[in-house]
């Protein structure tokens, strides 16, 4: 009976247990604090927490359990996120619940979300300076369009082995937009150049609404096919939601199947950060690069907004720039907190989504042309 | 392999620089496309501006292919009223219900909101769209509060 209760003992987690399962269960706990006591994008950090335990509670290897173990539940969880199908579904859901009026009404905006792709490619320098692969750089760069969906997609092609940690920095910045943001944004703008106030967009009409992403669309994957998945399904959404006819489907795809996407991904994602693979020095590397890769992505939207201002009659906020990472809504919110805590009476949400939504639409051609470059 | 040696051996330059270039193309034309869409739009809706491109717009006026409507005028206060029910379009869908535009207008102390929608449909700022809702036309309404 000994033995027994000898062996029953050796396969449990308090035997099992190793100090990097604790601070990966840590990390998890401190990411369901921060979604649900701070509001931080709780809807992506409570799954990926609650998967990081999930993923740490240590497993004696050969029952099945694990997430990298074959046959398990979870790894049959984790091929929507390997093979890429989560990311797409996650875009059409997001298609389905985007208005691109705002776009359609100052299409100069779409500018600033193309500047802040300029964080990808010199994260892309900085990662294959510090001995990265070419793929893996890629991956890492893409961290800077703040946009989860895409990152994994693209980790997925060309870097699977850094799904989890990517995926985590990835979720992680862009939960920590409204602490990244402000002091890149005051730094690099007056309190002048914060005052300017937007004209008021002209009305758009409902069928430039409709033919936008039919546009958008053949326009971008002619020019990159490899966005297509992402592009795809976000301009198929859009379409689904302006059709007016095809409500139902926009409904499904901006509620039940986003929300699916979203915790299945969510849980998988986390579940992949086991202590044994994710505390590696390369994941140090990765977030700090990824850190960067969103400040540079923020700076540069600032900067070419200040340059833009040079040759516009009509001034824009240079703010908007900070909204071109592809955050939404979160850095069109930054910005719009950060313009009113200069004038409360200044309303620059409803422009701030404009460079935002574009910042989705760049970051995904970016993904595309990294995965047709590095292929 | 690492600093500039490594960004040299992988072509880091070229690909960072061929990557940007291509993402600013495809948002820069996309921007230009959606520019011109509305103007596209407007000549898809009125053939008749085309014609005027190759007659003339004041021959295409004479033969009365092309009749702009005679501007309604309105009175500074019902300007002042329309602007408030710009407000409270500006508020609802594209497509609107009237008679929740005019319970909105009630509740907000627009002064006699009965006679100044009737305004409003009769210059057209508020036309139905056939499908039992009705919509705002920014360009009119704008011509005519400018006048």
């Amino acid at each position: 009976m000994d033995t027994l209760f000898l062996e029953f003992f050796q396969n449990t987690g308090f035997y099992l247990c190793d100090y990097r399962n604790i601070i990966m269960i840590l990390i998890g706990i401190v990411f369901i604090y921060l979604g649900i006591a701070k509001d931080y994008e709780p809807l992506l950090l409570v799954p990926i927490g609650f998967g990081m335990l999930v993923g740490n509670i240590p497993i004696f290897t050969g029952l099945g359990l694990g997430i990298y173990e074959n046959n398990s539940v979870l790894h049959y969880l984790y091929f929507g996120v390997t093979q890429g199908i989560y990311p797409p579904l996650i875009f059409l859901g997001i298609g389905a619940m985007t208005d691109f009026s705002t776009l359609l009404a100052r299409p100069v905006l779409m500018l600033l979300g193309a500047a802040a792709q300029a964080g990808i490619f010199i994260t892309f320098l900085g990662a294959l300076a510090l001995g990265f692969a070419p793929n893996e750089a890629s991956s890492i760069g893409i961290i800077g369009g703040a946009d989860g969906p895409t990152a994994i997609f693209l980790t997925a092609k060309l870097a699977p082995h850094l799904i989890g940690p990517i995926a985590v920095a990835a979720y992680s910045y862009m939960a920590l937009v409204p602490v990244i943001q402000p002091p890149i944004m005051r730094l690099l703008t007056t309190r002048k150049e914060r005052l300017i106030r937007m004209e008021e967009p002209r009305q758009v009409t409902k069928r430039e609404k409709m033919i936008f992403p039919i546009v958008a669309f053949l326009l971008c994957c002619f020019l990159a096919p490899a966005a297509l998945p992402l592009l795809g399904m976000l301009c198929f959404g859009n379409v689904l939601k302006e059709a007016v006819v095809t409500e139902r489907l926009a409904v499904t795809a901006r509620t039940a199947m986003i929300d699916t996407a979203t915790i299945l991904l969510g849980v998988t994602v986390g579940a992949s950060t086991q202590g044994d693979v994710f505390l590696v020095p390369s994941s140090v590397g990765i977030f700090v690069l990824g850190a960067v890769s969103f400040c540079i992505a923020t700076a540069s939207g600032l900067i070419f907004a200040k340059i833009m201002n040079l040759f516009l009659k009509s001034k824009i906020n240079p703010l908007l720039g900070a909204a071109g990472v592809s955050a939404v809504p979160d850095s069109a919110r930054v910005v719009q907190m950060v313009g009113q805590r200069e004038d409360p009476t200044n309303f620059l949400l409803m422009h701030a989504m404009a460079p935002n939504v574009s910042g989705v639409i760049g970051s995904a051609i970016a993904a595309g042309v990294l995965w047709s470059l590095m292929a | 392999m690492y600093g500039i040696e490594a960004i040299n051996a992988n072509n880091g330059w070229a690909i960072s620089v061929v990557g940007i270039t291509i993402v600013f193309t495809g948002l820069v034309v996309l921007s230009f496309v959606i520019s011109q869409l509305h103007k596209v739009m407007d000549l898809f809706e009125n053939p008749r501006k085309i014609k005027g491109w190759f007659i003339g717009e004041q021959k295409a006026a004479e033969e009365g292919e092309i009749s702009e409507s005679p501007p309604f005028t309105l009175t500074e206060e019902q300007k002042e009223i329309t602007k408030q029910f710009a407000l409270l379009a500006r508020t609802m869908e594209e497509h609107f219900s009237l008679p929740r535009l005019l319970h909105l207008s009630q509740i907000s102390g627009v002064k006699n909101p009965h006679s100044n929608l009737n305004i409003l449909l009769k210059s057209a700022i508020i036309f139905p769209d056939g499908e039992g809702f009705f919509c705002w036309d920014q360009n009119l309404y704008t011509k005519i509060i400018s006048q």
